[in-house]
This record gives structure tokens, C-alpha cells and sequence, in this order.
């Protein structure tokens, strides 16, 4: 189990959070740039110092500014961690790379860390045969005499996650580490960190900025703006059932219609969760006019500007069929929109986030003609969060 | 070497590549006017002279002396300078710079003032029965002196080479520090570290601007040439320069030859 209830100062703000993390579970800390996603992972390894906290791992505490302060140095922290850049050593062929904490732990880690410990480093038994296996189970196999630099970026990284795993470490924590490569290995390699992860039973947390990646790793996901933590929970009620406007902005909606007969409420649009037509039973029906078009993936994006109290605004929802010229009326359904009150955050009493065809329960009042306003600038709705 | 031909190709790479001749061949002029300059018979009558090959032992020995305390001293220096973990990092990059913009006969002069026999230190030292005014130590000094700010300035960029995330990365496999420097720093610094100390190697056994105010005696080899000259003439003065040459260089060459091997063998 990892648990970190921390403070760590930044330049700017402060990052606040309390993860917790069961073993073999995996989190993933989403936000937008800068939000302070990776001061909390360094925090946890030890390579920044937190204003106040405690962070536990593994029945160890790592850190405590509370008396009894205990402030464990990274080097006897246990927890890997895996960036961008794979961090390979120049200097060391694949095969002293992967074999790196083997040599270290045999000599500090026994000493430091005690019993307690599954898997761990028992000598010299077994581990030439388990490095030779892991390598081979990550393709790199053959790759082992080879020095770094002539590795592509893929295998750099199958690399550095082999040598995390060689480490046996309590906790793996992952800083965007695939966000470099295209797309198919980005989908290949975190297939493979999932099932790692899960074989060995580690807890570990992914920090990434684009929503996709998270839902890819995560079985839970924590939404972090400028240091905070907005909402913590399984990645699909995240997306669909978001705890604020901002949220909600961060994970992806992009237009906020407000709804006919609950005045100061608003409802998310997703552009993924918007069907053609009127379907009153649904969601919330949204009639306006075609601002722009755009061919998106496999289908079509299309900009709906809809008029409302406060002069119209365009809706972004991503369609199967191409829409009509620009300026052509067209009617669209929100399926169970979320719904957020005048302060920004998610009203309870919403429609249910109930997925599949099944219609939503109490969805809102449909909209009859081009009512719907939206809620306001952009700038507004950050304000209305609150942060 | 690989662009070479390709750069030959066009009429403005031929003309390029001959520049860069004419001035490489006027970079070695010295070095090939010495040997075209020197007779087997001069070197032989100049290095048989009875004690002429004690200054080539005092110079080997306050070089070797001088390159042990910069290895010892200033590497810490430029390992934090490197890594900024001191306070106002310029304010010591400012002082570092300012010794090598002294001229070595000013650092020779102010020497005098600083470790002379009527000073604290020279009166300190005094006790032990020790001077630092023209003995092997006033040489060692001097030597120490003239060559310190080039090696801190090498050191000090090789250090900044070595991405910190790597060390980072080592720590979290479960190094402590100083395994750490000895497993990733150092290896990663040392080709740069090879040819900080060949620079400071070469300004030691070359130095002769301090060294001739504060340690004329005991001879190194530049002093002697120097005394030679003077004493002599040009001719008889040669074949010391040759012995300085073939002394100072090997080190040098070996550090270039080793840190580019290295190099190479990072690339695979």
C-alpha cells in the first residue's frame, strides 16, 4: 500500500494531495501541464522535500514532517521511477543497465531496509536467469551486449522498464514516460506496464496530460489543477460523472448549455456523448445552427452555435454522418449530461451515468426551441470553480 | 575525416579545406621548426652535460605533485561549482576566472608577497624549517597556481556534462551518493576530467612566468632553457625544448586518445 498526504511548495502554489494507492492497483494522475502532477511523484521518490505530509509505502514511512520527522533518502526509498527520457546510463551496456540495482542492493539495500520484503534481493540465486528472462518476455533479449545509443526509443524504454522491475521496487511511478512515441508503441508499452504491474502486485501511479493515456493505465483516475486534487475515482465516472465545471473542462467538454427550467444550472457538453436528432428520453436536446464542420477521426466535428439568453455560443459534438452546410439548422441530444449548479460543481440530483442503451432516468427538461443558454465565457466558468 | 572528401567536391569546400591547412600547418609551425632546426649531435653534447637531466626530474617531479593536489582539492570545487549547490554560484565562477586572467609573472610577484618568507605563512612554514621561496615547494606552488584555473574550468564543465536525472535515476536503484558519483558521475565526467588535468599537466611543466619570480631554483626544464638561452645561446637551448616536448606531451595525447575511445565506445 502506498499512501502520500502531502504539501510540497512550488514557485507558484502549492501542491496539496492524499493519494492512496493498494498494491498491484494502478492511479493515474491527470491534469493539464504544470498542474503539480510530477512534484507529487518526486515528492513520493524522495527527490523533493514536502513542506508537510506523511508518505507511507510497503508499512515503511518514507516521509513525516510531524514529529518524529522522518525523511528516508531516496536511495533506501524502494519506489521507481520511469520519465520521459528512458535515464539509460551511456556508459553501461543494456545488460550492466538492467543488472544496475542488483549490484546495489546486494551491498546497501540489506542492510538498510531489513526483513519485510517479498521477491527481494536474495544474492546471487537466480537472478542471472531472471534478468535473461525478463529481457526476453520485453524483446530485448538479444539486445543485451548492446551500449545504449544504438538502441531505437522504444527498446530504450522496454529497457529502463526492465531494469525498474530488475529493482524489485514497492512502487512504480511513471511521468509521462511514453508521451514521446507514436501512438501504436505508446499502446503497446502500457499494455505491457499494466501487465507487469498487475503480475507483481505493486501499487503504481501514471502522470499523464492527456486523458487517453490515463484511461489506458488507470483502474482509478485523480483530476489535479494548479496543485489541487478535484476529484478522485474509477476513470469512467470521472469522465462522466465530473465533480466540477473545471473538471468537466479538463476532461474534455467543451461547450456548457444551460437548462430550460433550473435556472443558474448548467449541463456538460461532451463531444463524444452527443447523438443526432432529438431524443427527448435521452438527454438534453440542443437545437441551433452549424457554425463550422470539420472532418474528425472517423467521423465529422461539428460546431453548433446555439442561441440562448445570453447570445449564442457554439457547442462542439463529434458526429458519425456529415452534417449540413454551415448555417443549416440542426438538433442534436447530449446523452445524460452532467449537470452543475451556479457555483460550479456537480449537483448530485443529475441524470445517472448510466452507459449502454438504456435511457437515462430523470434526464433534464427537454429543451424546446433554442432556449438553451450557455454558461458564459471561459474565463466565467474558471471563476464559478472557485480556484 | 568523412567529410573531408565529400567536402572536396565543390570548388568552395576544396578552397575551405586548404584554409583550414595553411592554418593548421601554421598552428604546428613551431613544433615543425623545432625539429627541422635540431641535429642528433646537439642533443646528444646538450644532454650528456654533467646534471643536465636534473631539471627534467624536478619538473617531472612538482608536475606530478601539482597534478595530485588539483586532483585532490579542486575537484570538489568543480564538481560544486558544476552542480550550483553553492551559495551565489557566480560570485565563485567570478573568482576562478579572475586567477586565470591573472598573468602568471603577476601571480609570481603577488606569490612572493603572499607565501615570502616575511609573511605569516613563510613565518608559519618557517618553523617547520621549510620556505616557499625557491625551493621545491615555491615550485610546486607556482606551478599550482598557473595551472589550478584551467583544470577547475574543465572539471567543472565535464561535471555539468553529466545529466543530474541520471544520478537521480542511480539513487532510486538504491545507490548512496558516493556510489553514486563513483558509478555514474565519475565514469560519465571522466573524459572531460582526462582532458582538464592534460591542460593543467601541460600549463605545469610549461610554467614559467610565476616560477621564475618565486622558484628559480631548483631548475625546472623551462628555467633551464631559459638560463641556457642566456647563457649559451639559441642552439644549446633546443634540445631542452625538445625534452620539454616529449615530457609534456604524452600525457595530453594519452588523455585525448583515451577520451575519445571512450566516447566511441558509448556511441556502440
Amino acid at each position: 500500500m502506498l499512501r502520500a498526504d502531502v504539501e510540497v511548495d512550488r514557485r507558484d502554489f502549492t501542491v496539496r494531495a492524499a493519494v492512496e494507492v493498494a498494491p498491484g492497483e494502478r492511479l493515474a494522475l491527470f491534469g493539464p501541464s504544470g498542474a503539480g502532477k510530477t512534484t507529487l511523484l518526486e515528492a513520493i521518490a524522495g527527490l523533493v522535500a514536502p513542506r508537510a505530509g506523511t508518505i507511507e509505502l510497503a508499512g515503511r514511512v518514507l516521509t513525516r514532517t510531524s514529529s518524529p520527522r522522518v525523511a528516508v533518502p531516496a536511495w533506501q526509498r524502494r519506489v521507481g521511477l520511469l520519465r520521459q527520457d528512458p535515464g539509460l546510463f551511456p556508459h553501461l551496456s543494456v545488460k550492466a543497465n538492467l543488472a544496475y540495482a542488483r549490484s546495489s542492493r546486494t551491498r546497501t539495500g540489506a542492510t538498510a531496509d531489513g526483513p519485510g520484503h517479498s521477491g527481494g534481493p536474495d544474492g546471487t540465486r537466480g537472478t542471472v536467469s531472471e534478468l535473461a528472462e525478463l529481457a526476453a518476455a520485453l524483446g530485448i533479449g538479444n539486445l543485451l551486449g548492446a551500449m545504449p545509443a544504438r538502441l531505437s526509443g522504444g527498446q530504450q524504454h522496454r529497457a529502463a522498464l526492465a531494469r525498474l522491475l530488475l529493482a524489485h521496487c514497492d512502487a512504480l511511478l511513471l511521468d509521462e514516460p511514453y508521451s514521446g512515441l507514436d501512438v501504436a508503441l505508446r499502446r503497446t508499452l502500457t499494455a505491457l506496464v499494466v501487465r507487469l504491474v498487475t503480475e507483481r502486485g505493486v501499487p503504481s501511479i501514471l502522470v499523464a496530460h492527456e486523458l487517453a493515456d490515463a484511461q489506458a493505465f488507470a483502474t482509478r483516475m485523480a483530476v489535479i489543477d494548479r496543485g489541487e486534487l478535484l476529484q478522485l475515482g474509477p476513470p469512467d465516472q470521472v469522465v462522466l460523472r465530473p465533480a466540477s465545471v473545471r473538471v468537466a473542462e479538463l476532461v474534455g467538454y467543451l461547450g456548457f448549455a444551460a437548462v430550460a427550467d433550473q435556472p443558474g444550472v448548467v449541463a456538460g457538453i461532451h463531444p463524444d456523448r452527443v447523438v443526432a436528432g432529438r431524443a427527448p428520453d435521452r438527454g438534453l436536446v440542443l437545437e441551433g445552427s452549424i457554425a463550422a464542420s470539420r472532418p474528425a477521426g472517423a467521423g465529422w466535428e461539428v460546431d453548433l452555435a446555439v442561441p440562448g439568453v445570453r447570445g449564442p455560443s457554439a457547442v462542439t459534438c463529434r458526429l458519425p454522418d456529415q452534417p449540413g452546410s454551415s448555417g443549416s439548422p440542426l438538433a442534436v441530444t447530449a446523452l445524460g449530461p452532467p449537470l452543475f449548479g451556479a457555483d460550479g460543481t456537480a449537483l448530485t440530483a443529475g441524470p445517472s451515468a448510466a452507459t449502454g442503451a438504456a435511457p437515462a432516468a430523470p434526464a433534464p427538461a427537454p429543451v424546446a426551441g433554442g432556449v438553451a443558454a450557455t454558461y458564459g465565457t471561459r474565463e466565467a466558468r474558471a471563476e464559478g470553480t472557485g480556484r | 575525416m568523412t567529410s573531408g572528401p565529400r567536402a572536396v567536391r565543390s570548388v568552395s569546400g576544396a578552397v575551405s579545406v586548404a584554409g583550414a591547412l595553411v592554418v593548421w600547418v601554421l598552428l604546428l609551425g613551431p613544433v615543425i621548426t623545432l625539429l627541422t632546426h635540431i641535429s642528433g649531435s646537439a642533443i646528444a653534447s646538450s644532454l650528456s652535460a654533467p646534471g643536465a637531466l636534473q631539471p627534467l626530474v624536478t619538473s617531472l617531479e612538482a608536475g606530478g605533485v601539482t597534478l595530485v593536489v588539483l586532483l585532490l582539492i579542486c575537484t570538489p570545487l568543480a564538481r560544486m561549482l558544476a552542480r550550483g549547490t553553492l551559495p551565489f554560484p557566480r560570485v565563485w565562477e567570478a573568482g576562478v576566472l579572475c586567477s586565470l586572467l591573472l598573468p602568471p609573472l603577476v601571480i609570481g610577484l603577488l606569490l612572493v608577497f603572499m607565501v615570502g618568507p616575511y609573511t605569516p605563512f613563510g613565518e608559519l612554514i618557517g618553523h617547520l624549517n621549510l620556505s616557499a621561496v625557491n625551493t621545491f615547494l615555491a615550485l610546486v606552488i607556482a606551478e599550482v597556481y598557473e595551472s589550478a584555473p584551467y583544470y577547475v574550468l574543465g572539471a567543472q564543465a565535464a561535471f555539468a556534462s553529466v545529466d543530474p536525472r541520471l544520478e537521480q535515476q542511480a539513487a532510486l536503484l538504491g545507490d548512496r551518493p558516493r556510489r553514486v558519483f563513483r558509478r555514474v558521475t565519475l565514469p560519465l565526467a571522466a573524459p572531460g576530467l582526462a582532458m582538464a588535468l592534460a591542460v593543467a599537466w601541460a600549463r605545469a611543466m610549461g610554467a614559467f612566468g610565476a616560477v621564475v619570480v618565486i622558484a628559480y631554483h631548483p631548475y625546472g626544464l623551462p628555467l633551464q632553457i631559459w638560463t641556457t638561452l642566456q647563457a649559451t645561446g639559441l642552439p644549446s637551448a633546443l634540445p631542452f625544448a625538445l625534452v620539454l616536448l616529449v615530457v609534456a606531451l604524452p600525457l595530453p595525447l594519452a588523455a585525448y586518445i583515451w577520451s575519445a575511445r571512450a566516447q566511441s565506445r558509448r556511441r556502440g
